[in-house]
């Protein structure tokens, strides 16, 4: 549910209150339990430096959920430079067969455009539904269930063998 | 789905407070007279809502003057708290700075600003009189009415404003509560408890 029913602009806690459960519950999804906390308080700040300049208060929601996504993704790839920055790599604290998994699934990927990768990681990985989905990606469940089965086929024609 | 921390909502505030990214902030205070909304800009407190009046819209009239990014703010707010705080113990002026624009009628302004300045704690004034102080002495009717919508009740005090005719009168925020801050405030003598 949307807080807004009116043109203007709600007071920006309003929207924290009315939907920071559910972008914890969503940062946690896609940047873990450790990271979470940190993603959302960036998140919200990004907001807030740009919630003035909104132009009308439609679809709040699925803008947090964007800007959420984003923020989670710029630390995830700030992550993945310092990893591969710093020698040696630390030990991997979680469960070793999902990152054998994690490995298998971006290896699978790999070749294709990165917003397809990112379609696919969101969906498969991250397991947001259709309606999560839309709201990360800043479009229609229908368009999102479409990007999904566009990055899906793209894949099979890359595994297809030659 | 666990919910959000307070030690996380207030990093986030005081986070974009550092950054000045707040156009007003607010808090919740137990009082009483039940919970009081308080939320101040840049200038002073702008507005003051009683538990039933609805949050939502309330800071969304703040957000139309002072901009949206509106913030629970426990301890930017710590001087007014602590001042409301001190009021509702020893029943003596909370002297913090107040911004009355979301008043937009210049007489009721200049009314609440009248009320403001002069007329204290343990004092009362009829609707007439504070007309006449004001500067519009055949008012007191139009001085009601800039009463009622006082956005900053307690704090501009228009509990202290009577009917010339005797008794409490009316109040935004109910007759009891209109009692009970005069009470605190000495102006009238407290019921015997039984």
């Amino acid at each position: 549910m949307d807080v807004t029913t009116s043109g203007r602009l709600p007071a920006f806690w309003t929207l924290v209150e009315a939907h920071g459960d559910e972008l914890l519950h969503h940062a946690r999804r896609l940047a873990g339990e450790a990271e979470a906390e940190d993603v959302l308080q960036t998140a919200l700040l990004r907001a807030l430096r740009a919630y003035p300049g909104l132009r009308h208060a439609e679809h709040l929601r699925a803008w947090l959920y964007r800007i959420t996504t984003t923020t989670a993704m710029d630390v995830h790839r700030a992550r993945r430079r310092e990893v591969l920055t710093a020698a040696p790599p630390e030990p991997a604290a979680h469960d070793p067969a999902l990152d054998l998994a994690l490995g298998e699934f971006e290896r699978l990927i790999a070749s294709l455009p990165s917003a397809s990768r990112t379609v696919l990681r969101l969906r498969f990985v991250d397991d947001l539904d259709y309606d999560d989905l839309a709201a990360a990606l800043g479009c229609s469940p229908v368009a999102a269930r479409q990007r999904v089965s566009t990055a899906v086929r793209a894949l099979r024609k890359e595994l297809a063998p030659a | 789905m666990s919910p959000l921390s307070e030690r996380f909502l207030a990093d986030l505030a005081a986070a974009a407070v550092a950054e000045g990214l707040a156009d007003a902030v607010f808090c919740r205070l137990s009082t009483p007279i039940g919970k009081l909304l308080v939320v101040q800009g840049p200038l002073g407190v702008c507005r003051v809502g009683f538990a039933e009046d609805p949050e939502d819209a309330l800071l969304a009239d703040v957000a139309s003057l002072l901009g949206p990014r509106i913030l629970a703010a426990d301890r930017e707010l710590a001087t007014t708290r602590d001042a409301l705080q001190a009021y509702f113990e020893a029943g003596e002026d909370p002297g913090v700075p107040v911004d009355l624009r979301l008043v937009r009628s210049p007489f009721r302004r200049q009314v609440l600003e009248t009320l403001h300045a002069e007329v204290h704690a343990g004092q009362v004034v009829t609707y007439a009189g504070l007309a006449a102080r004001a500067g519009y002495p055949r008012a007191a009717r139009a001085t009601g009415t800039a009463c009622a919508t006082n956005p900053v009740p307690v704090i501009v005090p228009c509990h202290r404003v009577l009917p010339g005719g005797g008794g409490v009168g009316s109040y935004g925020g109910g007759p009891a509560r209109k009692r009970a801050l005069l009470e605190l405030e000495g102006a009238l003598p407290r019921p015997l408890g039984v």
